[in-house]
């Protein structure tokens, strides 16, 4: 893999701008609710600049790790402080620039424990930035960690119903997980040999015995699948993206769950990559599993947030088929369904939360005829419900479609039957619009406010987002190419 | 006379004893001049030791060794006791006029605990550990309200002296099989011999006053009870400097066996795996901050039992590191209870309630402490960990990994049981801010950034321990 030393450390600059701001929010006073908001947006705001600079400025003739910053941190024990950008890892960074952007925006209106609440969503951003960059065992164990343990205490003090229960749950699930990939990853930096955690040199074809790699994909498939929310470790995840506020479910959903899906390429695949063929038809299983189970769980749901919860299950699902048809286009699709899905349950959850702030509530049956009290927020939540059920147009529609072309070629009865889950899926979540937004409207909810521009900023942003990529595929999936093709080329 | 140099940390914590010996016979002296005297040379203490971490030699007739080890733990236990005398400001637990006998018994199980680590004699190695034992017995005893320190007292005193006999006995088996008291010259003869059943039982004889002491299955019936029932600031000192010793001889002991036996590993295997599992379901149930916390002491025994039975440098000095961060952890935590419990009770889990408003540094100590007990990173309990698996895993004990990782989830529910307290319930009537003093927020502050910093630049502390651990091979 070439790699391509930075002139400017940009990546350490998002890590220290996220850093920075959660340090500059601990000092300010806890009255000044305006100057902590003021603070996150900007802090937020230089973390989407450059991960969009980045994006852009990344050399794709030429390939392989760029902006790469690397020195020694622990030479003791062979840790490395390494960060690097590739063609899986920069749509990521971009999707976390984007959810952490809007996510800030879109909690503008929080007035209670703000100071706290800023603090911990920015440490728990640092960690995911952090993942998406580092290309050292050790850092992105950390990373992982440290983006998980904020989930608690956001979920339990600001989150909604039953949210202590789904909290703990979900945080227990989070580091069982974790106690799968500690292991692993000890295990593999001893069998190697080498006295190192950097990745790149743990990738050297050859590393590890066809037994310790597939003895290790399993461990750490299980271990960073229970965060993508792989069927059947996902029961967290619903529980989990209904109790938590809005603007950590968007980052939770969006992005957290990426971590996992993330997780399982650049450490699992990576490194494990005998482990991985050997595996696939097991994850192409659970993948299809996820994606049915989710959508007829869906069907049945009665609150809005949980209607979004399983459509992520099965909707991870999809991104679990791509990775698992060990194929170009299978990577290509899984990686970019994981941006689009990011974008749009970031959307999701945003013009829920706008509507929850509202009225209220969440249950279905209570809520009707919005669009005529709120046409610009059900505007939102349609845009978010098509891009779900993968209208053309929009990003999803390539992401998926990529996806189920390669799925067909290699698993030909799952591809059918992943097809036909969207079929389904397009049912349940035009039934949930349909009963939100149309039909008799609710009386109690009649003098609602709509969503005003200012709020509005960050939703239109995603949208814009969602469209853009629907128009233009070929930004995404180029990029993607840049690192999918050369890995696959070099499989054994 | 030159040579006595090196045993100046012990000379000085001696002269440290003995100005206490005569202050408490003096009646006229207020406690808070006591306690400014012992504050002074507690803290010249550790000064003296950190002087003497590079000296090298040996004593008495060999049977006393100053090596960097030794030098190493001497450090942390004098940091021990010092961190456990800022706490002594309100010292309610103990009644006033004991208060010179207190901090008198308290150097004096220092000053043995760094007798301790030093010895390399059979017998050296048990009149320190049992001077030390009395002394901790004694100061069980002192809580004010008798019969609470009186119950935990006798049980305590009950089954460490049951251990000590126990112990005695190995050394008796021991010396009978193989004619050595000197550990070098057992470290000869060991290895050779070391799967003759006589010598295995005399080792795992010899083994259980240190299990006793480190709290592990299955001597950790006094713990609970103990920890409970002894005054706020004993409690700290039992589960910080005493454990950090009971580690260091325990590793001396370990490292004489050279390689290990399968049988000495299988039996440490197995306690290791029952202790931390019974530490951590009892713990999920506590009501009590202290018993919880002797629950987790008796889980983290078992995680420390898995760097000494690996039996490598990395395991010694994964050993070693994971002492000083449970030194740090269990003290940050401590801390957060004698101060919360201002009147020198025992604290329900519950009472923490709304700390999180009536001192953010407290409730921001606490949660990094414990996500720390649970090893979760960037903090210095996830490096101990890390290099403790790391070692086992060289050995290949890849399930004894994944047990410990299981059970690290499980305390993870219990300890987030603890940081929910904190942060998320909020007292049933209006609690006002708790009075922090100046020092004691610098003193909280500091632990957070030693916590914080230990996770992420460990790199001068596992170099220090690796040097530290090779002295012993």
């Amino acid at each position: 893999m070439p790699i391509t030393y930075a002139d400017f450390p940009y990546l350490s600059s998002i890590l220290l701008s996220c850093v920075g701001g959660l340090l500059i929010i601990l000092f300010i006073p806890k009255d000044k609710k305006d100057t902590i908001k003021q603070v996150s947006a900007v802090c937020s705001g230089i973390t989407l600049l450059i991960s969009v600079y980045l994006f852009f400025a990344y050399d794709k003739t030429q390939g392989g790790l760029q902006f790469v910053e690397k020195f020694q941190w622990i030479p003791s024990l062979g840790i490395t402080y390494f960060n690097g950008a590739d063609g899986f890892g920069l749509p990521m960074l971009l999707l976390t620039g984007i959810v952490f952007f809007t996510a800030v925006l879109t909690m503008w209106e929080l007035q209670t424990r703000v100071k706290e609440f800023f603090a911990l969503l920015f440490l728990l951003v640092a960690g995911v930035f952090g993942l998406f960059m580092s290309m050292d065992l050790f850092f992105i164990f950390i990373w992982y960690d440290v983006s998980l343990f904020p989930m608690y205490l956001l979920i339990a003090v600001w989150g909604s119903t039953r949210k202590e229960y789904a909290a703990m749950k979900l945080t227990l699930y989070l580091l069982a997980g974790s106690a799968l990939i500690l292991p692993a990853i000890i295990y593999l930096v001893v069998k190697s040999g080498l006295h190192t955690f950097d990745l790149v040199a743990l990738m050297q074809p050859g590393t590890f015995s066809p037994f310790q790699q597939k003895f290790a994909f399993l461990l750490l498939y299980i271990g960073f699948g229970i965060l993508a929310g792989v069927w059947p470790f996902h029961t967290w995840s619903p529980t989990g993206h209904v109790a938590a506020p809005t603007a950590v479910s968007m980052v939770h959903a969006g992005v957290l769950m990426k971590i996992g899906a993330f997780g399982v390429l650049r450490v699992a695949i990576f490194l494990c990559p005998e482990g991985w063929q050997y595996w696939a038809h097991l994850m192409a299983l659970l993948a299809v599993i996820g994606i049915v189970y989710g959508v007829f769980v869906g069907l049945s749901q009665t609150d809005l947030k949980f209607v979004i919860g399983y459509s992520s299950v099965s909707h991870m699902g999809i991104v679990g088929l791509g990775l698992a048809t060990v194929t170009v286009e299978g990577l290509n699709g899984a990686v970019f369904q994981m941006f689009a899905h990011g974008v749009m349950t970031a959307l999701f959850f945003s013009s829920v939360g706008y509507i929850y702030d509202r009225t209220h509530t969440k249950a279905i049956a209570d809520l009707g005829g919005l669009s005529r009290i709120m046409p610009v927020a059900t505007g939102y939540l349609i845009v978010a419900a098509l891009t779900g059920i993968g209208v053309p147009c929009l990003a999803s529609f390539w992401a998926e479609l990529t996806v189920f072309i390669s799925s067909f070629k290699v698993y030909p009865i799952y591809g059918t039957l992943a097809v036909c889950a969207l079929v389904v899926s397009a049912l349940f979540i035009l039934r949930v619009v349909q009963r939100t937004c149309y039909g008799p409207k609710n009386e109690r909810f009649a003098d609602l406010e709509d969503v005003s521009f200012r709020l509005g900023i960050p939703r239109m942003i995603l949208v814009s987002i969602i469209v853009f990529f629907g128009l233009f595929p070929n930004v995404m999936l180029n990029m993607i190419q840049t690192a999918s093709i050369p890995f696959i080329s070099g499989l054994p | 006379m030159m040579s006595w140099i090196i045993f100046s940390p012990e000379f000085y914590f001696l002269m440290m004893g003995t100005v206490f010996l005569c202050l408490s016979m003096v009646r006229r002296v207020r406690p808070e001049q006591v306690y400014f005297i012992a504050l002074i040379l507690a803290s010249l203490g550790v000064g003296v030791c950190l002087a003497c971490v590079r000296l090298t030699g040996d004593l008495f007739f060999g049977a006393y060794r100053i090596d960097l080890f030794s030098q190493v733990f001497k450090v942390m236990l004098s940091m021990g006791l010092f961190l456990v005398l800022c706490l002594c400001t309100e010292l309610d637990g103990i009644e006033e006029r004991f208060h010179p006998e207190f901090y008198f018994l308290l150097t004096i199980c220092t000053l043995s605990m760094m007798m301790l680590v030093s010895s390399v004699h059979l017998l050296t190695i048990f009149v320190a550990l049992e001077l030390s034992s009395y002394s901790l017995y004694t100061l069980v005893f002192l809580r004010k309200g008798r019969e609470r320190g009186i119950d935990a007292g006798i049980k305590y005193f009950l089954i460490g002296a049951s251990a000590s006999a126990m112990m005695l006995f190995g050394f008796a088996l021991l010396y009978g099989s193989i004619q050595a008291a000197y550990l070098v010259e057992i470290l000869k003869i060991l290895p050779g011999i070391l799967n003759r059943p006589v010598v295995i039982i005399a080792l795992i004889l010899l083994l259980s006053g240190f299990f006793f002491k480190l709290a592990v299955f299955p001597f950790h019936f006094w713990a609970p009870d103990v920890y409970e029932s002894a005054a706020n600031q004993v409690t700290t000192y039992i589960a910080t400097a005493s454990k950090v010793a009971a580690i260091a001889i325990l590793m001396r002991i370990v490292a004489l066996s050279g390689g290990g036996s399968t049988y000495l590993v299988h039996i440490l295997v197995t306690l290791s795996i029952v202790s931390m599992t019974i530490g951590n379901l009892a713990a999920v149930v506590q009501k009590d901050l202290k018993r919880l916390l002797a629950y987790s002491s008796i889980a983290h025994a078992g995680y420390v039992l898995i760097g000494i039975l690996s039996m490598n440098p990395a395991g010694y000095s994964g050993a070693i590191f994971y002492a000083l961060s449970l030194l740090m952890m269990k003290f940050t935590c401590f801390l957060v209870v004698v101060k919360v419990a201002d009147d020198g009770r025992n604290l329900d889990i519950e009472q923490l309630a709304g700390l999180h408003r009536r001192s953010p540094i407290l409730a921001m100590a606490l949660m990094l402490a414990l996500f720390g007990l649970a090893g979760i990173p960037p903090t210095i309990g996830f490096t101990g960990k890390l290099l403790i698996f790391t070692a086992a895993m060289q050995k290949g004990y890849f399930t004894l990994v994944l047990i410990a990782m299981i059970n690290v989830v499980i305390s993870l529910y219990y300890y987030l049981l603890v940081v929910k307290a904190a942060y998320l319930l909020e007292p049933e009537k209006e609690l006002p801010d708790l009075q922090v003093s100046p020092s004691i927020k610098v003193l909280a502050g500091l632990l957070i950034f030693g916590m914080v910093v230990g996770g992420i630049f460990p790199n001068y502390i596992i170099e220090l321990s690796r040097a530290a651990a090779m002295v012993l091979l």
